[in-house]
């Protein structure tokens, strides 16, 4: 690949693009993580003491989080709850990416497109912060609601996982829209005429043909979106109560308010290994391979 | 059991744009009915309106008597073949096949018992277990039809189901697919742009050119007389000669052609002198004769192609430029025919057809 790149462009041009190509992974990708990876295994000591006798290699940090029962249960309940996030971003994003593929004509579809990513020229805290209007208890849907006469008194979405999970499905739907408009767009319409040809209901069309011809799609776009829930700060920040912390709040505590990094350097990497263990697990369960994802 | 599809008083409209103009149209129960004309005819639309994919602007469909119009495709008696065969590529080839009672509920002994008997129905015993890329152009294709069989069908649909096939496959399918007709009895309706197969296969076949039935008949007749200038144009090849009737005299027409003179032929329809008619000669008709004989055309020849069992001239008539082709036995090709050269063919005016009008 090396020489086709000389031959196109010329030997300096082409050492020159692929060393910086290398300064960017190894300095600002590759070391840092080391770093954290050497952080995570030290204890956290004064300047004066590191090197010293007491700067050794441990486990300890990694093991504070399984005798920290408060820790461990904000740590499950971010898994837990960053499926359900996906699983509704999924419902959500499939219908919609069923009627891009299949069912609206290219104007009506590119139209729809756009509506949908224009949002998200707009930062995610700004995007985040307009929810938190929205839902909050003075905000227009309690207004609209009550003016509607569909509840008596303000709700408080804001207390508890609703906000949470609304703005992150918000936030990531695009992630789930366009793998699962893509997989879905490949499927030949004959497919979904042979089966509704040969006696398919709609739900037997969707269960036999088209969710199993959108797999690889549905799956790249869950494990986006997982990724992306597990790993969020700014959405659980702000629409998120006491009660619905994420554990990369507690991540952020450990590094800013602690002043403890190596603590944090474990906890981050304690939610990577979930989070990569978690889809490993899944994509078994569901016999998706990696080659699947990559198309 | 009654499985004719009956097209009662059918239009077919998107926007402004006619797909299928006023039609109506009975295919009897048991019939192998081909529809046959040209791509963007309408002949898919008259398909995907029978299987319920389309619902016709005005007009109903029914089989077996029964009205269509608030049956969904899901649950019509009808079954298709698609062009590009719509296998499901993720599933097995017996799983392809019970797709359809699957769906229906049908117990999964019951199911295998009907694969098992379909698949040795399209010569594919022992294939159930494999995946559909595994097999063949050919064998796919009896798998669709075993496909759509299973779901036991009034009537089979089919759509261009031969055009990806190559020559020789596509000739021994025609004679699988006639065969299969036979022996389940259901109506078949056939859609295709290919002459050959609508002629070898059907029992009655509809021409169809821009959204309207041209002709509907069976084969013999279509190709011995067709009743419109397309039918005439499109089914085999024909010389098409324009011109003027001179006189009528019981089904005898004479034309005149302007510089090619009179000419005579054999009509069915009732034509009145002065109307403009075309007259059609097919080129194995033509036969050598003498100059200035009744029916003979003088014409230059342009080139000579030899197709195994008959030699096909390219040539231009001497009075108005126009090419015509005929074709030649080859026991009856002579030497003097060459390019260039200056001959003489005829016909017998009972086998020169005219039909009236100018124009497709």
């Amino acid at each position: 690949m090396f020489k086709q790149l000389c031959n196109r462009f010329g030997t300096p041009i082409s050492v020159g693009i692929a060393a910086l190509l290398l300064v960017w992974l190894i300095a600002l990708v590759i070391l840092p993580q080391l770093l954290m990876v050497d952080y995570s295994f030290r204890p956290n000591l004064l300047p004066s003491e590191i090197g010293g006798p007491k700067d050794s290699y441990s486990l300890v940090n990694y093991v504070t989080l399984f005798n920290n029962k408060i820790h461990l249960g904000i740590f499950f309940k971010t898994i837990w709850s960053s499926v359900m996030v996906t699983a509704l971003t999924l419902v959500v994003s499939y219908p919609l990416a069923f009627y891009l593929a299949k069912v609206a004509t290219p104007k009506q579809a590119a139209l729809c497109l756009l509506l949908l990513i224009i949002p998200f020229w707009i930062n995610e805290i700004l995007r985040t912060f307009s929810w938190y209007i929205i839902l909050a208890y003075n905000g227009p849907l309690n207004a609209m609601l009550q003016a509607l006469g569909l509840i008596d008194r303000p709700l408080r979405f804001l207390s508890g996982n609703g906000g949470v999970m609304v703005g992150m499905v918000y936030a990531y739907i695009l992630f789930m829209i366009f793998p699962l408009y893509n997989a879905l767009e490949s499927l030949d319409a004959n497919q979904i005429r042979a089966a509704r040809n040969l006696g398919a209901s709609w739900a037997k069309t969707h269960l036999r043909i088209i969710i199993p011809h959108a797999k690889p799609g549905i799956a790249t776009g869950c494990i986006m979106t997982f990724m992306l829930a597990a790993g969020s700060y700014a959405v659980p920040a702000l629409l998120g109560s006491p009660g619905s912390r994420w554990f990369t709040q507690i991540i952020y505590n450990w590094f800013f308010e602690g002043g403890n990094w190596n603590q944090g350097a474990a906890y981050a990497f304690l939610l990577l290994i979930l989070c990569i263990g978690f889809i490993g697990l899944v994509m078994k369960v569901f016999k998706v391979g990696l080659g699947d994802i990559a198309k | 059991m009654d499985s004719s599809v009956h097209l009662d008083q059918i239009v077919m409209r998107f926007g402004d744009f006619t797909a299928v103009s006023r039609t109506d149209l009975k295919i009897e129960s048991g019939e192998f009915f081909s529809f046959l004309g040209p791509s963007g005819c309408g002949k898919t639309t008259i398909l995907n309106m029978v299987s319920g994919f389309l619902s016709p602007t005005e007009g109903a469909i029914r089989i077996g008597g029964e009205d269509m119009r608030n049956v969904p495709a899901n649950k019509r008696p009808t079954s298709m073949i698609f062009q590009n065969l719509a296998l499901f590529p993720l599933m097995t080839v017996a799983e392809n096949i019970e797709f359809g009672l699957e769906v229906r509920g049908v117990a999964r002994s019951e199911r295998k018992k009907v694969s098992d008997r379909l698949l040795n129905l399209v010569a594919l015993p022992d294939s159930g277990k494999k995946k559909v890329a595994e097999l063949s152009g050919g064998q796919k294709q009896r798998i669709a039809i075993a496909r759509a069989l299973a779901v036991e069908p009034r009537v089979l649909l089919l759509d261009e189901p031969l055009s990806a096939l190559d020559l020789k496959l596509r000739q021994h399918m025609r004679t699988e697919l006639k065969e299969i007709q036979r022996k389940t009895g259901i109506t078949f309706i056939y859609i295709t742009h290919d002459q050959g197969e609508a002629l070898t296969m059907s029992d009655r076949v509809a021409v169809m050119s821009a959204g309207k039935l041209q002709q509907v008949a069976d084969p013999m007749t279509l190709y011995r007389y067709p009743q419109t200038v397309f039918a005439a144009s499109f089914v085999g090849e024909n010389n098409k000669l324009t011109g003027k009737v001179s006189s009528v005299e019981d089904d005898r027409v004479s034309l005149d052609c302007g510089p090619l003179g009179q000419l005579t032929g054999t009509t069915r329809q009732s034509l009145k002198v002065g109307e403009e008619a075309c007259l059609f000669v097919r080129p194995e008709y033509l036969r050598r004769c003498e100059a200035d004989t009744p029916q003979s055309l003088r014409m230059t020849i342009n080139e000579l192609n030899f197709e195994g069992s008959f030699v096909m001239m390219d040539a231009r008539l001497h009075a108005n430029q126009q090419g015509v082709r005929v074709q030649l036995n080859t026991d009856a090709y002579m030497a003097d025919l060459t390019p260039g050269a200056e001959v003489s063919f005829n016909y017998q005016p009972s086998e020169a057809i005219v039909v009236g009008g100018a124009h497709v």
